[in-house]
């Protein structure tokens, strides 16, 4: 079936790379601008744009916020084939309430988790969720789409199919390949070292795009890997490999019984009602404990559990800005007479490790160089996976041109959706983002429709333009989708200026860099679009110009 | 070969020319299907042979399970390539579901044992 070792390796890099490589294109890019997600948030939802706050006082903002939040008719018929009898006509028995926020985050988004008596499983708890705006409190539309964390970041690791998580699936088969395509590419290297003294003058073109294939592919071969590996690792638990819940469910039961009895954190309800001590009192102390060990002090996820019962409990959780380790350095007290159960101990050494690598992708830390860092690392890896469907379709189009396939055709055609109609789709939305009335019913839905309303646009347009390809010949559709992201990248800077009235010169002098820094994005996307447009159009012209100057006369030359 | 069996042969050569590629594309499906499959059976049974072992040896279950799963990625991508690189296909359709089936069975084992 192969010849040897390398050409097995070649065809698992090859074939497996781009079938899944579009999937690939799709995580990288996504994961790159999720890097970013909630200054695009901002940028998208302009009620939004004032500064990061810390989590506010617990009786003052967030307990009457808390006390507000009733779950939505749609989570209650989401919840009802869960449940033996009717569901019940009121909801005040709460199981738990949190707070979440990010050294990055002006709104605070709230969870609450209601007890529903005779729901199958115990435990498992009707959610509803509110966004306030910590400062005072004030309730924020909860409708309006979070571009930047409600879609790009789900798009990078689901592809936004739930579908029985179907997504999440795929996009783990390809993060699987990725790490395979990458030791492939490194066997195959070795091989293709040798040829690179090999001169090869009418393939200038190929060397170069092979050049940068494996340019992107080695300089950033770690990013590549460890992200990939991560990814896959932050999900292995949940989705891929659930032993826990399912084949060891009962070691995992047993487990969480003796964990209970050991970290005195009481699993259940007792049924006593009891009343809240100062929760405020708890967060200072939380805060002073953390100080004390040395560790930057801010709180990043406040937790309720059992809230009116004896058995409550009151968690309080550090935001990790100042590591790479994702910590909680949790410390936990009685809900109603607000003494400490226990502060979360030392990690053990697996869970250090675990900690860095979760943390090193989720990107907690405040360190701003390094967040741009991980920008060009997923960037760089969309160049690699860009390069070889090029290499692909560059290797093969003149053959395939002598022979009358297809095949080069049509997956240029895909690469041309997949890279330029990519980049147009996630510009069709934050325009669309701009353009829709502020107060259209649906309106998350209608930008979504944007989104893939444009790449199907592009995939149509990439394969109507794609008959010169079976010739041997460039897809003009590169080009023309390249002066389309120059001018729809402008286009959202434009608009964000007229709809908000925030331009560069207002947003740069007043230090919004999350605005500035989306604009100034789309302006360098712009600029890099249009020279590349301008590059495919001169070298286009080149090609077609001594035709004409010979005239129709030497057809053979 | 006589010239009325050349073309006859010729005539055939498109037929036999799908066939083969057909009984070729067969193949490399099967290839696929035992790296995919058969690969996540067996990195399905190393993450759980893992963390049963594991927790039986004293550590604590999620840190267990956190370092099994991540021998278990690693354990997926070698399968993945062995799976191609190996000559013999048919010994690849043994070595991966027949060793996640024992893995997940010693799993199974250590869990009756214990809980």
């Amino acid at each position: 079936m192969f010849q040897g070792f390398r050409q097995a390796m070649a065809w698992v890099h090859t074939w497996f790379g781009l079938v899944l490589g579009f999937v690939l294109m799709a995580a990288f890019f996504f994961g790159a601008l999720s890097v970013f997600d909630r200054e695009i948030d901002r940028w998208a939802i302009p009620a939004t744009r004032f500064e990061p706050q810390p989590m506010p006082s617990f009786d003052a903002v967030l307990r009457p916020a808390f006390e507000r939040i009733q779950p939505t008719p749609e989570a209650i018929e989401a919840m009802r084939p869960r449940v033996d009898g009717p569901m019940p006509a009121q909801y005040d028995t709460v199981g738990t309430w949190s707070a979440y926020t990010t050294h990055r985050d002006p709104v605070l988004q709230l969870f609450a988790g209601f007890v529903v008596p005779n729901a199958r499983h115990a435990g498992d708890l009707l959610w509803a969720d509110a966004t306030i705006d910590p400062r005072d409190g004030r309730p924020l539309p909860d409708d309006r789409l979070k571009v930047g964390s409600g879609f790009f970041f789900p798009l990078h690791y689901g592809l936004t199919l739930d579908w029985r998580n179907l997504g999440i699936w795929i996009v783990g088969l390809s993060a699987l390949v990725m790490l395979a395509a990458l030791a492939t590419g490194v066997v195959m290297h070795r091989h293709l070292f040798r040829e690179f003294f090999t001169f090869r003058p009418d393939r200038a073109r190929l060397r170069s795009v092979l050049d940068l294939h494996n340019l992107t592919g080695v300089v950033a071969l770690p990013f590549h890997f460890f992200f990939a590996l991560t990814g896959l690792l932050i999900f292995a638990a949940t989705y891929y490999f659930p032993v826990g819940h399912t084949q060891l469910h009962e070691l995992h039961d047993l487990n969480a019984r003796l964990e209970a009895g050991r970290t005195g954190l009481p699993h259940e309800r007792a049924g006593v009602a009891a009343g809240l001590a100062d929760v405020d009192a708890m967060v200072a102390d939380a805060r002073r404990r953390w100080a004390e060990d040395g560790k930057a002090g801010d709180v990043g996820f406040l937790v309720l559990q059992h809230v009116g019962d004896a058995n409550g409990y009151v968690s309080v959780y550090r935001a990790g800005t100042d590591r790479i380790a994702l910590v909680g350095d949790g410390i936990h007290y009685r809900a109603a007479t607000g003494e400490l159960i226990r502060e979360d101990p030392a990690p053990t050494p697996v869970e250090r490790m675990a900690q860095f690598l979760t943390g090193l992708h989720l990107q907690h830390f405040r360190h701003w160089l390094l967040r741009w860092l991980y920008v060009l690392g997923g960037l760089a890896g969309a160049v690699c996976i860009a390069t070889g469907f090029v290499f692909f379709v560059e290797k093969r189009k003149r053959q395939h041109a002598r022979q009358g396939r297809q095949g080069a055709r049509v997956v240029d055609a895909l690469a041309v959706a997949a890279v330029t109609g990519m980049v147009l789709a996630a510009l069709g939305i934050l325009v669309a983002n701009r353009l829709l009335p502020e107060d259209l019913p649906a309106r998350a839905t209608w930008e979504r429709c944007a989104f893939w309303g444009t790449w199907m646009a592009a995939l149509l347009h990439a394969a109507w333009r794609s008959a010169p390809v079976a010739q041997g010949l460039p897809n003009p559709a590169w080009r023309e989708q390249a002066t389309a992201i120059a001018v729809l990248a402008v286009s959202a800077a434009v608009l964000n200026w007229i709809t908000t009235g925030d331009h560069l010169l207002r947003t740069l002098g007043a230090g919004n860099w999350p605005v500035a820094g989306v604009d100034l994005a789309l302006l360098a996307t712009a600029a890099i679009a249009a020279a590349g447009a301008w590059r495919l159009r001169r070298r286009a012209r080149a090609v077609a110009t001594p035709r004409h100057a010979v005239g129709p006369e030497p057809r053979h030359a | 070969m006589s010239h009325d069996e050349a073309t006859a042969m010729s005539r055939a050569s498109p037929a036999i020319a799908s066939a083969t590629g057909r009984r070729r594309g067969l193949r490399f499906a099967s290839r696929v299907l035992v790296a995919v499959l058969g690969g996540y059976a067996f990195a399905w049974g190393v993450v759980a042979a893992g963390t049963a072992l594991m927790y039986a040896a004293g550590m604590g279950f999620h840190d267990a399970e956190f370092l099994s799963s991540l021998l278990g990625v690693l354990a997926l991508l070698v399968a993945l390539l062995w799976a191609f690189a190996v000559r013999r296909e048919w010994l690849a359709w043994v070595v991966l579901p027949g060793g996640g089936t024992v893995l997940a069975g010693v799993a199974s084992l250590v869990q009756a044992l214990l809980a």
